[in-house]
């Protein structure tokens, strides 16, 4: 089998994974479909791990001893990291949907992600800090 | 695709998004900013229980979260260029997941309460 592609489809393939190609709103669908997978796999996890509550105390406080642990509370971070991206740019949807500042759309879109970068800043000191 | 039954999804889509925004927003903040240690043990999730205006956010969170995630699936599904067929049987299985997960939540919420309570009487 040849697995060499010829050079301009192989750069072209290879641009895929060059962010300063994408267009911006392309990046926008992208980030909110890999947020929404993510989120739904957390949200049936989270309702899974819920269940230890109904052994009590006993079953219940050694997880929470191992879910404050640092990889844990790293993994926090990356689930608000999720929820704000998903959760910003869906305003963004939303208010688009509605006819609402469809015009200014790319600027609403990097200026609620700045707002998202300062909240998981902000988030992620107060989790790795208590 | 039924463009109308599209349009609904997406309405509903933006209604249980913004519900979401506060929901989520209480749900994470209390769980894991203002909780001590930043998750709550076992006596912790009684005591934030014991509120029955919590008890309504957390459901009212439950059924947002679950139609919010579940119409999401099914457009992300729909991309996928299904046919009408498989459209419905997308739909009707959604419909059935969601409304297990719901029963799931509610007996959940349910048996914490009444498991926190037995063992209150216990120590007592």
């Amino acid at each position: 089998m040849n697995l060499s592609l010829p050079e301009n489809k192989k750069i072209r393939f290879l641009r895929w994974f060059d962010f300063r190609s994408w267009r911006l709103g392309m990046l926008a669908y992208i980030l909110n479909r890999v947020t929404a997978i993510g989120l739904v796999l957390y949200l049936y996890i989270h309702l899974a791990v819920l269940s230890m509550l109904t052994g009590g105390p006993a079953q219940w406080d050694p997880f929470v001893a191992l879910a404050r642990s640092p990889m844990f509370l790293a993994l926090d971070v990356l689930l608000l990291a999720g929820m704000l991206i998903h959760g910003l740019n869906g305003v963004r949807v939303a208010l688009t949907g509605f006819g609402i500042g469809v015009r200014a759309q790319k600027p609403m879109f990097v200026a609620l992600m700045l707002v998202g970068a300062v909240l998981l800043l902000a988030g992620a000191l107060k989790i790795f800090m208590e | 695709m039924n463009p109308k039954r599209s349009t609904l999804g997406w309405f509903w889509q933006s209604v249980t998004g913004l519900a979401l925004l506060l929901l989520l927003g209480v749900h994470f903040v209390a769980h894991h900013f203002i909780a001590a240690g930043g998750l709550r043990d076992f006596n912790q999730v009684m005591a934030y229980l014991s509120n029955p205006i919590i008890i309504a956010l957390e459901l009212g969170f439950l059924v947002s979260v679950t139609i919010h995630a579940l119409l999401g699936v099914r457009s992300i599904l729909f991309d996928l260029g299904l046919d009408a067929r498989w459209e419905k049987n997308v739909t009707w299985a959604l419909t059935a997941l969601g409304a297990l997960t719901l029963a799931y939540g509610v007996w959940l919420l349910y048996t914490i309460l009444q498991t926190g309570s037995a063992l209150a009487m216990w120590t007592r």
